[in-house]
């Protein structure tokens, strides 16, 4: 049974789990305070490389209340934030009391902490390639040449990352904050008991961006601390390890090469991705540009290289469409230019190469709704203070998964739908629940929809942004099964067959005959009917996620400072469920986008290696003012299927429409992330001085 | 945070008796708690001066306006005494932090706030200004340290009431157990080759009662730029302000006190008059002599960005 077409059902109703959230009746994993609970803490190394010189652990040990305390002065340290041993206590106080105590001493030895130190230019090509290069820029009426740079960013999580293990000998209770509920099963390998035997609960997590999948240093130590002590523990990290060791989108340099016809049509050229990771892998780099199924833009015949430059940080993890606000930066950046160059304009440009037909509708939609005709050519106001409009766009593939979902109707016409996935503030609550009610034509104050347990029917993690499109069918199933045995039993009562029975909007029919909800439950002989559903495993799924957003912004010359004034962010998300929560994701992203855009950076100190902004003072995130108006469109056209993603899509190609906007502005192009008055200023200069 | 014991001063007599058994003063507490939780405070008595009724309200006197210590930013922030007479005064706190901050956040805890310089907040840096050998800051990241001064530390100053203050020739009141004293902004603030382990002028077991402002002034205004609009301390910033008909040019966020721009402020004065090109004289007057680090160098343009607006602004003047 292909179920796809059928979730739709489209809402305005606010997040069922809002009231909690707000009145602080949500508990997360921080809040969980079990009797007798003790504290675990990770001592880190502070600077970019090197070894524990000195440290005082009996005097640590001596402070009341701390049980235990780990240093490895045989550890030799690869990034700030490296693990060197750790602290467990009854409480928090003497955890900080055992850290001071300690006096660790630190020898720093010499860190990479500036990529551009490493960087020696595009990788090479063979002969062969690099004459189809330039041949192909030959052939171009207009060439763009440049080198584009995006800095390391943060997760950021409002919740950091951090677990509460309660071990009972052969089985443990978890409450994790986790965007894979049953990735906290891989406790079971530090406590040495059976998956089966873990029961995690992972209702409530505040937000994950990719970087909360498995149970992380911080879950390990919770769990071995727990089995030790036969007590509850609790690992959360603070806001500097969240930093340092939870997480980050690597940056970047990419070069590009890319030619043009007098038409606008791209014909290819050069991309050399250069992804600036830390002292490993992962999270993605820039290589989705490489990859065609992920292309944006029909490129043309080009020659595509990467490599890795490692830094003395932590290792990246998967961060929000990985790899692609950075590309898209860069590469939507340089197609500006070219139709700069051949004096198009930028919406028309896309026009030509976007290969998505429905990107370029979403084109006129969004050029309509933020005001394109009022944009003047580039580089032509005088003024202190100039405004700019800028446009980008991206695409997102959709996956189908593997998805369990269990639902029970009580006697009392109470429905309850249980999904093991999770909702990492995304509202899949929401979803679940409206999915439910819609199905049933029912009021969505007699369903009540869960998530977040190892206990229901296993979904898929948060990645991808496959979590809706998986668990919205799931549902379907397991509710349509249930109404199926609701419907025997009312069958049998009017002795008909099932077949005979009909079921429209919380009323069953049969011949003359109506039954309304919740009389037909209360036939029920016992408390409950419970029934399963779930999707079957998919391959690579139909249709994309395709999106155009557009920025207008207004730039102060005599300063550099961007001020955004409004963000159109036009998406084409499948069957919209609940408007306020694809409509919150929309947002979301676009302030993720903005953020990155124009103020969040790691800073390693060039001497020590240190992150000298561990926090959220000098780490810069984009505060209420700094917000501006964003207008989400959704685009849904008839024969879209499906739920599919949104979380990722739409934090793509803000910062690439910002840049635009800017440029537009001002007549020069920041080729580098953020864009920081200096760099503005910088820009600017440069333009003076007529190079 | 360490654990500390906690007393409450009733009267300034109170404030006196704690500090004189080694108690630290808490206003709002907005930084000395940051402090506390970071571990860079290392005291383990504080004393909260919350209750000392006497160091509240902002009120009139013959010849100043004075503002007591306890009084907070947004207090300050929208007087109508402060708004009429000093309006930089004001404007220097309106968009300071965030309004949450600005609601608890004192006068006294403003211009007593320790710098933001993220080597002195680390504890993983043992600088100058914390017993050290080195500044961290000449060969690191000094994107908003110093333009201005020799060092060897290089902080900016964090307060922008400071900055305001100073321009307007304003007065800190101060009190020891037994004695007050009366000290000019200018002499309140202390660069660090006078003061290394503090920012300001005030002695053991001293406090800040008040600030007081000259009536006697004229047209005064007050800008900063900020990279972020709220939740951020400006990258730089500018008070101008006439007082008994004297102008005075200061830059706030350049220097490790208020900046008097000395050139600038004497070119103003002998202006004879304010339009535009008077201002962006004053402005490059005012960052001339500027000894900006390896990265920061582009911070002047904003600091001269801001004098030219609060010049032009001071005079009643659009910026253009
Ligand atoms: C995110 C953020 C952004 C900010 N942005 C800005 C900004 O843009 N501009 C700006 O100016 N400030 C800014 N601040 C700083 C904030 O304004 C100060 O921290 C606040 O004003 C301190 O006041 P308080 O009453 O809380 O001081 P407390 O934290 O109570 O005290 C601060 C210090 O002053 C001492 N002290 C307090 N009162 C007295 C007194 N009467 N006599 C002697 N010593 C005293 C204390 O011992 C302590 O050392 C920002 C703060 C934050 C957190
Ligand atoms: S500027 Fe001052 S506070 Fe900062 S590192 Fe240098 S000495 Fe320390």
């Amino acid at each position: 049974m292909k179920v796809d077409n059928d979730v739709a059902l489209e809402n305005r109703l606010s997040r069922v789990d809002a009231l909690l959230k707000v009145a602080g009746a949500a508990k997360y994993a921080s809040d969980q305070y079990p009797a007798k609970m003790i504290y675990g803490k990770l001592l880190r190394f502070p600077y970019g490389a090197g070894t524990v010189k000195s440290a005082d652990a009996d005097a640590a040990r001596a402070v009341p209340g701390v049980l235990e305390v780990e240093i490895d002065l045989a550890e030799t340290a690869k990034y700030p934030g490296w693990v060197i041993g750790h602290i467990v206590a009854e409480n928090r106080a003497a955890i900080g009391d055992a850290e001071e105590a300690a006096a660790l001493a630190f020898d720093a030895t010499s860190a990479a902490s500036v990529a551009d130190r490493q960087y020696d230019g595009a990788g090479a090509l063979d002969a062969e390639a690099k004459q189809r290069v330039d041949d192909v820029l030959g052939r171009s009426a207009a060439v763009v040449e440049g080198t584009w740079r995006t800095q390391v960013q943060t997760h950021s999580c409002l919740e950091t990352h951090g677990t509460v293990v309660d071990f009972h000998g052969d089985s443990a209770d978890v409450w994790g904050n986790s965007q894979s509920t049953f990735s906290m099963l891989d406790m079971a390998e530090p406590l040495g008991i059976d998956r089966s035997a873990v029961r995690v609960d992972n209702e409530f997590v505040g937000g994950g961006f990719g970087s909360k999948f498995g149970i992380g240093a911080e879950g390990r130590l919770a769990a071995q601390m727990s089995k030790k002590y036969k007590r509850p523990c609790k690992v959360m990290l603070d806001r500097r390890e969240e930093h340092l060791d939870a997480g980050n989108r690597p940056g970047s340099i990419q070069y590009i090469a890319l030619g043009a016809g007098e038409d606008g049509r791209i014909l290819g050229g050069r991309i050399d991705g250069v992804s600036i990771v830390g002292f490993g892998r992962g999270g993605g780099g820039v290589t989705n540009l490489g990859d065609k199924r992920f292309d944006n833009y029909d490129l043309g015949a080009y020659e595509f290289t990467q490599s890795e430059i490692n830094l003395n940080f932590s290792k990246p993890r998967a961060f929000r469409a990985p790899g692609w606000p950075q590309a898209v930066f860069a590469l939507e950046g340089a197609v500006d230019e070219l139709a700069e160059k051949l004096g198009i304009d930028p919406v028309e440009m896309r026009r030509i190469n976007y290969r998505s037909a429905r990107r370029h509708k979403q084109l006129g939609i969004g050029a309509e709704l933020i005001g394109w005709n009022r944009r003047a050519p580039t580089g032509s106001q005088t003024g202190r203070v100039r405004t700019g409009f800028g446009v980008a766009g991206a695409m997102w593939p959709v996956w189908n998964t593997e998805c369990g979902a269990e639902a029970d109707i009580h006697r009392t016409g109470q429905v309850e739908v249980r999904v093991g996935v999770q909702d990492i503030g995304t509202g899949t609550f929401t979803l679940v629940t409206d999915v439910a009610a819609h199905e049933l034509g029912l009021d969505r104050s007699l369903v009540r929809g869960k998530v977040g347990r190892s206990s229901y029917p296993q979904g898929p993690g948060s990645g991808g942004s496959q979590v809706s499109r998986a668990a919205a069918p799931a549902t379907t199933h397991a509710v349509r099964a249930a109404l199926a045995d609701l419907t025997k039993i009312v069958a049998k009562e009017w002795k008909m067959k099932p077949e005979d029975v009909g079921y429209s909007g919380g009323v069953f029919t049969g011949g003359a005959k109506t039954l309304e909800w919740r009389k037909a439950c209360a036939l029920m002989s016992g408390d409950k009917i419970t029934a399963s559903g779930r999707t079957e495993t998919g391959q690579e799924g139909d249709g994309t996620s395709d999106c155009v957003q557009f920025a207008e912004v207004e730039v102060d010359t005599e300063t550099g400072i961007v001020r955004v004034k409004r963000i159109v962010a036009v998406h084409a998300a499948g069957v919209i469920v609940n408007r306020i929560t694809i409509e919150n994701q929309i947002c979301g992203g676009v302030v993720q986008g903005l953020s990155y855009a124009l103020f969040e950076n790691v800073r390693l100190d060039p001497n020590t290696g240190a992150m000298v902004n561990p926090e959220f003072i000098n780490y810069k995130l984009a505060g209420p003012v700094d917000i501006p108006e964003i207008v989400p469109v959704l685009d849904v056209e008839e024969g879209d299927t499906g739920v599919r993603p949104i979380g990722e899509p739409a934090t793509i190609p803000t910062a690439a429409a910002i840049g635009n906007a800017i440029a537009n502005a001002i007549g020069a192009r920041v080729r580098e992330l953020p864009m920081t008055p200096e760099r503005v200023l910088a820009a600017l200069d440069t333009k003076g001085a007529g190079t | 945070m360490k654990a500390f014991e906690y007393a409450v001063a009733k009267n300034e007599k109170g404030i006196h008796t704690a500090l004189a058994r080694g108690y630290t003063v808490k206003a709002g507490g907005i930084d000395l708690l940051d402090m506390l939780k970071e571990r860079i405070a290392k005291t383990d008595k504080v004393v909260s001066i919350l209750g000392v009724e006497s160091l509240r309200g902002i009120r009139e006197t013959d010849d100043h306006i004075e503002i007591g210590s306890l009084a907070t930013l947004a207090e300050l922030a929208d007087d109508p005494l402060v708004a009429g007479l000093a309006p930089s005064l004001a404007d220097s706190v309106r968009h300071a932090a965030t309004p949450q901050i600005r609601a608890v956040a004192t006068v006294g805890g403003n211009l007593c706030q320790r710098p933001r310089c993220w080597y002195f907040r680390s504890r993983d840096h043992h600088c100058l200004k914390k017993g050290g050998s080195s500044c961290f800051a000449v060969e690191g990241d000094n994107t908003y340290h110093a333009l201005f001064g020799p060092g060897p530390c290089h902080i900016v100053h964090p307060s922008n009431l400071a900055t305001a203050l100073r321009a307007l020739e304003g007065e800190v009141v101060v009190a020891g157990e037994t004695e007050k004293r009366t000290v000019s902004a200018a002499d309140f603030f202390a660069m660090p080759d006078r003061r290394m382990y503090a920012e300001n002028t005030l002695e053991d077991g001293e406090i800040v009662l008040a600030v007081r402002v000259p009536k006697a002034v004229g047209g005064n205004a007050y800008v900063d730029l900020k990279e972020k609009q709220s939740f951020d301390w400006p990258l730089a910033s500018a008070a101008v302000a006439q007082v008994g008909g004297r102008w005075n040019v200061v830059m706030g966020a350049v220097a490790p006190v208020p900046w008097f721009a000395k050139e600038a402020s004497e070119a103003l004065r002998e202006a004879g008059g304010i339009d535009a090109g008077v201002a962006a004289r004053v402005a490059d007057a005012a960052i001339a002599g500027a000894e900006p680090m390896s990265r920061n160098a582009w911070r002047l343009k904003l600091a001269r960005a801001a004098v030219r607006r609060a010049v032009l602004l001071a005079a009643g003047k659009e910026i253009d």
